[in-house]
């Protein structure tokens, strides 16, 4: 699919709904269920956190919405796309084409330069990427005297940048992000949030950011709250404070009868 | 995509090397091998092109072609006339005739000149202008009485030029004869292909090999007459015409059949070594996929196909396979070559080799890719079955079920043991040999399929030997932890440990029963016989036997005369032997008589052994009908049936039988001495008495059965270097396994540094992992081998292969060679886990 | 093995160290002249941004790096220019390790992995002991168990067990609560304190999680590879403060530079 010209953003309200998601993993007395009858839409355009104590389901969501896990009831969509129940082959296209990651660590391929990782779905689908959409990218991220080096040569946070530039590189409707500052300082964490709420507001990027991270959240439009497989509360316009006071409440809320891991 | 493979690779190039040495040994010996064959075939068709130089057509009689040589008492030949005939064809300018046979020669000792092929007797052409003989001093044979003879009977006999020898033949008594001339063959060579020539004139041959008959073997015509013209005059349909050419490659085809022979041994050798390849590239390429396994649940996540990811772990394996392979073309060629050499020299007498690479050494380019490819596959489609999400964490690989396997494997194996059931019953019609060794080789993939869950309680039981240690401990729990990963590593070693037990079981067998057959009941200390070198079945003078008797220690001489030639009973082919005392003979064999007395045997009887009578439904008192092979034919009453027994079985007839014999002389006598008397001193004296016999020697037992069982030791050798080949590659397997291993292992061995192991501690866990798992493979495949050797003496039982023996020795050595083998391939690894930096190892990145 | 003992001396101690990697223009230097002294019998946390130096710290401080200047000091053994053997007793017999993941050895049962150390130096634990922990860290019905058969929560229990089953003059815990739930993390926390409270063991913690900080006795900040603060009996509040007071800082000084 030749990405010659970025398209306009798609006038389609919600980039990710879900419907009445269920997961859960095991069987009898070890059984463990992930997401209770989960069902949010996220709009096309606007950045998302989801976050939620540790066992509260917010990594089991992404992968469901993502596509990279099946659900036990439900159903999700990515724009127009029905995910559920697509075969391998149809999935696999769509998360070339339509799904953009970006993960905690683990993102790069260690035997690639920065710029062969960024063009590595293209390459994959056997496509050439728009190259003015790409170095813009890379100018946006600060990556331009970076791209002959492996990851190995790259700190952390020029990594995460460079995973970031992967993601976007072929305009995906939906970019999933997995804690992707986890493992960043704070200034590293803050570059690579900020060009991401600028991929938000000048490219019309719509993100889904899974995060445990207050300041983190904080960047994004509207956070989502999960505890015990459920959402519990939807904030729009965050900062750093009121998420944490929001995430306080839970931990206080939610007893000590939370799954072990 | 193809990048990043690529890259890839590049990264992980230490660990493809040693994958890349398997495919090259392996494809090397193939191709090896191919060299080998169509180059001894050409080198040997070439020689023998050059002794049919400038002949134009060759008239031979053409009912039996092995007759023409002379071989038989009773040779096909082209009379006098008949070459007349020939001469007298328009277009023909020379027509010669030659009477060609074997013939025995006694040398300067003695003894029968020429080691395993009798001495060829040829026809001197005086006409022959071709140069192909080239005489070193003299000339040919001008008048009777004369001889000339090769370079290679020179060396062989201790005669020269001017000395006397002395030749006989099948249907010719000693005659002497004078060396006037030494020649060799064209090319400075001194034998066609290591055998000895001596050169008789024409009537002189014709005595010596067709009682004076006035004919020949073969006629050759030279000129540009047409074999259609030649055989219109000769008129006979009893006579081949065939042009030099024809007769050039027939010939050079019976010796080609030696050097096919051998190189169907290297290529079944070869693809032994490329068969444990196998076991060796799908560990590698599993153990890489599990390392590779975030890289590829990463590329899965961003868009890549499962069909894209098989390619390109198939894409590794190409590129390893096409490099590798045409290495080991390359250097395939080079040994062909050199094995060429070594054989002509060796076994051919320094025939000149001829390189002849043939197209089909591209089969080994086909056989090193197509197996690399097709060996990674399994790993390659699993790797594609990795889902997107383990790139999000460390994931853990729980230990695959082995059921699956293990019960395809019990199937297998049992369809084998049915198979192999049946052909050992008689129940497969005819087709039991191959019933049979298809069963052992189904039998053995399914062994190979059970090795996983074998590996669990012999890993333990071997381990349990090793871990008073610690580290020893862990390291047992390391071989066992990855049940399949340890059962391929161990099963290279187990097929190539198998094959060669199996082989050396046989063996040991055939000589347990050897000396059983001749230590079970026999009474005799010395025996005298020949080995079959000779023109004929060896024999010596019944003088000599006469001789023997009367030495004061002998107590009794068994004698045995026999003929095979032609020879039946009731008009079905049966040897025949014949004693002048059967009772005094069986009492040295050892036989003893079921039916009916030996003693005083009538004239025109026969005795029979208590099987062959079951066999031929006759019993005692019956009459049969025996033929010679000149034709006549005598009735003999059964006077007596023989218990089975391996020594006497068979048809004696009464002595006055034997001058129908082919060769009515004494072929081995068995003597038992007098209580108390010396062997040693006895064996010197019957040694002198055959000083005048050419064919045959003496020997006590133990040296008979060495005699008899020398050219398997021979072969047992030879075999065992030839898989030592797999058991390199094997080996090669352990080694990468075992690094592999420990580079998966990185965390753990951090771990274990950090909680206060020591390096010598983390090398003896290797160590100790290393020997468990050869040891494992040693044990498993002596089991095997033990097996296969078994099944095949109970499948040649009835051909006389009563006994079974195990070569405890060389299972010890085996056993040993597997602890060696352990802790040499451990050395690599070892140091490697040793050298671990431990904050590297225990970091998260 | 060590016996605990309440009388305060040093455990570990760092004098002027100094650690640095890579060369030239590339250096980084994650030490810079650091010194500080760890009580024995109190529970210390070092805690920094990413890049702080503290991981660095606590591997030098552990015998698993070596220091390009400075001396380190396990109780009465200097450690500094010590070979490999006599390190890797070291870390054996004195010291306890908990990691934040792979801390156990997937082919041992939950028992023993616990007597690891033990079992590595071919010596016999005291029985009284280890039951005594293994009750403690509420593994009883546990110990025949795979690591892969147990919870994260489980595993971490049993490193904890077998840094302590040796009775070693310090353990050093490198984030042990960073994968685990809010609930499982607790747990981990809770036994390390009782550890010291009720055994007398002396335990250097590694975290970036304020809450994980306040089980301790005292937090030793880093940043830029040096100690900025030293805060007794802290609280999650006056933790997170001062984190934020340092991303502060820190984002000034980037300021400047950028």
């Amino acid at each position: 699919m030749p990405l010659a010209t970025p398209p306009a953003p798609p006038i389609v309200r919600n980039a990710v709904t879900a419907s009445g998601l269920w997961r859960a993993y095991g069987s009898g007395e070890a059984q463990v269920v992930a997401l209770r009858d989960v069902s949010v839409a996220f709009a096309s355009g606007a950045f998302t956190a989801i976050m939620g104590p540790s066992g509260s389901g917010k990594s089991t969501l992404m992968h469901c919405l993502a596509g990279l896990d099946t659900t036990d009831r439900g159903t999700v969509n990515i724009g127009d796309t029905v995910l559920t129940g697509l075969g391998d082959k149809a999935l696999t296209k769509l998360r070339r084409d339509k799904i953009g990651f970006i993960f905690q660590q683990f993102n790069l391929l260690p035997t690639l330069t920065a710029e062969e990782n960024i063009l590595l779905p293209a390459s994959i689908a056997g496509a050439k990427a728009d190259p003015a959409w790409v170095n813009r990218v890379i100018a946006t991220l600060d990556l331009s005297d970076r791209l002959s080096h492996k990851p190995t040569e790259l700190s952390g946070g020029q990594q995460q940048r460079v995973a970031c530039a992967r993601a976007l590189a072929t305009r995906p409707d939906v970019v999933f992000a997995d804690e992707p500052t986890g493992n960043l300082d704070t200034r590293s964490s803050a570059e690579v949030l900020g060009f991401l709420r600028k991929s938000v507001d000048d490219f019309g990027q719509t993100i889904v950011m899974v995060t445990h991270d207050p300041s983190a959240a904080a960047y994004a439009d509207r956070v989502v709250f999960l505890a015990d497989g459920q959402i519990v509360r939807d904030l729009h316009g965050p900062t750093a404070d009121s998420v944490i006071d929001t995430m306080r409440d839970f931990e206080n809320a939610v007893p000590l009868a939370g799954k072990a891991a | 995509m193809l990048r990043a493979t690529l890259k890839g690779m590049a990264s992980r190039k230490a660990r493809l090397v040693l994958t890349s040495l398997a495919v090259v040994l392996g494809t090397m010996f193939v191709a090896a091998a191919m060299v080998l064959t169509s180059t001894m075939e050409k080198s040997v068709s070439g020689v023998i092109a050059d002794a049919y130089q400038g002949v134009d057509t060759v008239i031979t009689n053409g009912t039996d072609p092995a007759a023409a040589q002379g071989n038989t008492p009773s040779a096909a030949t082209v009379p006098a006339d008949v070459l007349d005939r020939v001469a007298g064809v328009d277009g023909v300018d020379r027509a010669v005739g030659e009477v060609s046979g074997q013939v025995n020669a006694i040398g300067s000792n003695g003894k029968l000149v020429g080691t395993f092929a009798p001495t060829i007797a040829l026809t001197w052409d005086s006409g022959d202008d071709s140069g192909y003989i080239e005489f070193h001093e003299g000339d040919g044979p001008a008048a009777d009485g004369e001889v000339a003879v090769s370079a290679k009977f020179v060396a062989d006999s201790g005669l020269d030029i001017g000395d006397t020898v002395t030749a006989y033949s099948y249907t010719a008594d000693r005659t002497d004869f004078e060396i006037v001339g030494v020649y060799g063959l064209s090319g400075d060579r001194d034998s066609l292909a290591g055998e000895t020539q001596i050169m008789f004139t024409t009537a002189d041959a014709q005595r010596m090999l067709l009682e004076g008959e006035d004919a020949f073997t073969t006629v050759y015509a030279y000129g540009d007459a047409s074999t259609d013209d030649i055989a219109a005059a000769i008129g006979s349909d009893e006579y081949r015409v065939q042009t030099g050419e024809e007769a050039s490659a027939e010939a050079a085809e019976g010796f080609a059949v030696v050097a096919d022979f051998m190189g169907y041994i290297f290529l079944g050798f070869g693809l032994v070594a490329v068969f444990v390849s196998v076991f060796l590239i799908i560990n590698t390429f599993t153990i890489i996929v599990a390392q590779r396994q975030r890289e590829l649940a990463l590329l899965r996540a961003i868009g890549a196909g499962r069909g894209q990811v098989v390619r390109s772990v198939l894409t590794e394996a190409t590129v390893i396979g096409v490099l590798a392979s045409v290495v080991g073309l390359g250097l395939g060629l080079l040994l062909g070559w050199g094995l060429s050499q070594v054989v002509s020299a060796t076994m051919m007498g320094g025939l000149p080799v001829q390189l002849l690479i043939p197209a089909t050494t591209m089969w080994a380019l086909v056989v090193g890719i197509g197996v690399t490819v097709l060996s990674a596959l399994i790993p390659a489609v699993k790797a594609s079955s990795v889902p997107p999400v383990a790139a999000m964490r460390e994931a853990v690989n729980p230990p695959k079920p082995l059921r699956g396997i293990t019960i395809a494997g019990a199937i297998v194996f049992a369809a084998g043991t049915v198979l192999i059931a049946l052909g050992m019953t008689d129940n497969l019609g005819g087709e039991e040999l191959t019933g049979i060794l298809s069963g052992v080789g189904i039998a053995f993939v399914g062994v190979t399929m059970l090795t996983p869950i074998l590996s669990r309680p012999l890993v333990a039981l071997l381990g349990a030997v090793m871990s008073w240690s610690f580290s020893g401990r862990l390291g047992k729990l390391n071989a066992g932890r990855n049940p399949r990963r340890t059962a391929i590593t161990a099963s290279a070693l187990m097929i190539a440990v198998a094959l060669i037990t199996g082989i050396a079981t046989l063996v040991s067998s055939i000589k347990s029963t050897t000396a059983e057959v001749l230590d079970l009941n026999l009474n005799s200390d010395l025996i005298v016989s020949g080995a079959q070198g000779g023109a004929n079945i060896p024999s010596f003078s019944r003088e000599t036997l006469a001789e023997i008797r009367e030495l004061p220690e002998v107590a009794a001489v068994g004698d045995v005369y026999m003929d095979f030639f032609g020879t039946q009973i009731d008009g079905e082919d049966a040897p025949l032997a014949s004693s002048e005392d059967l009772n005094a003979a069986l009492g040295v064999f050892g036989g003893t008589v079921a039916e009916g007395s030996v003693t005083d045997l009538a004239p025109n009887s026969v005795v029979v052994d208590e099987g062959t009578a079951e066999d031929r439904n006759v019993a005692l008192g019956d009459t049969v009908e025996v033929t010679y092979a000149d034709g006549e034919t005598a009735q003999l009453e059964i006077a007596a049936i023989l218990d089975g027994y391996d020594l006497t079985n068979g048809w004696w007839v009464s002595p006055e039988q034997i001058e129908h014999f082919t060769l009515p002389k004494p072929m081995q006598a068995y003597i038992q001495l007098e209580d108390g008397a010396d062997a040693a001193v006895v064996q010197n004296e019957v040694d002198e008495i055959l000083a005048d016999e050419p064919e045959v020697g003496v020997t006590n037992n133990a040296e008979f059965v060495d005699q008899q069982t020398s050219g398997l030791d021979t072969i047992l050798a030879a075999v065992q270097i030839l898989l030592a080949l797999a058991m390199i590659i094997a080996v090669i397997g352990v080694v990468n396994t075992l690094v592999l291993s420990v580079l998966e292992r990185t965390k753990e061995l951090g771990l274990l540094r950090a909680v206060g192991m020591t390096r010598g501690q983390v090398r003896r866990m290797i160590i100790v992992e290393s020997v468990i798992i050869c040891l494992f493979g040693a044990v498993l495949g002596i089991a095997v081998g033990i097996g296969l050797g078994w099944t095949v003496q109970r499948a040649l039982e009835d051909e006389g292969l009563t006994n079974f023996a195990l070569p405890w020795g060389l299972i010890v050595m085996y056993l040993a060679a597997a602890v060696a083998v352990g802790l040499l391939a451990a050395i690599a690894p070892a140091a490697r886990a040793a050298k671990l930096n431990v904050l590297n190892a225990i970091a998260y990145e």
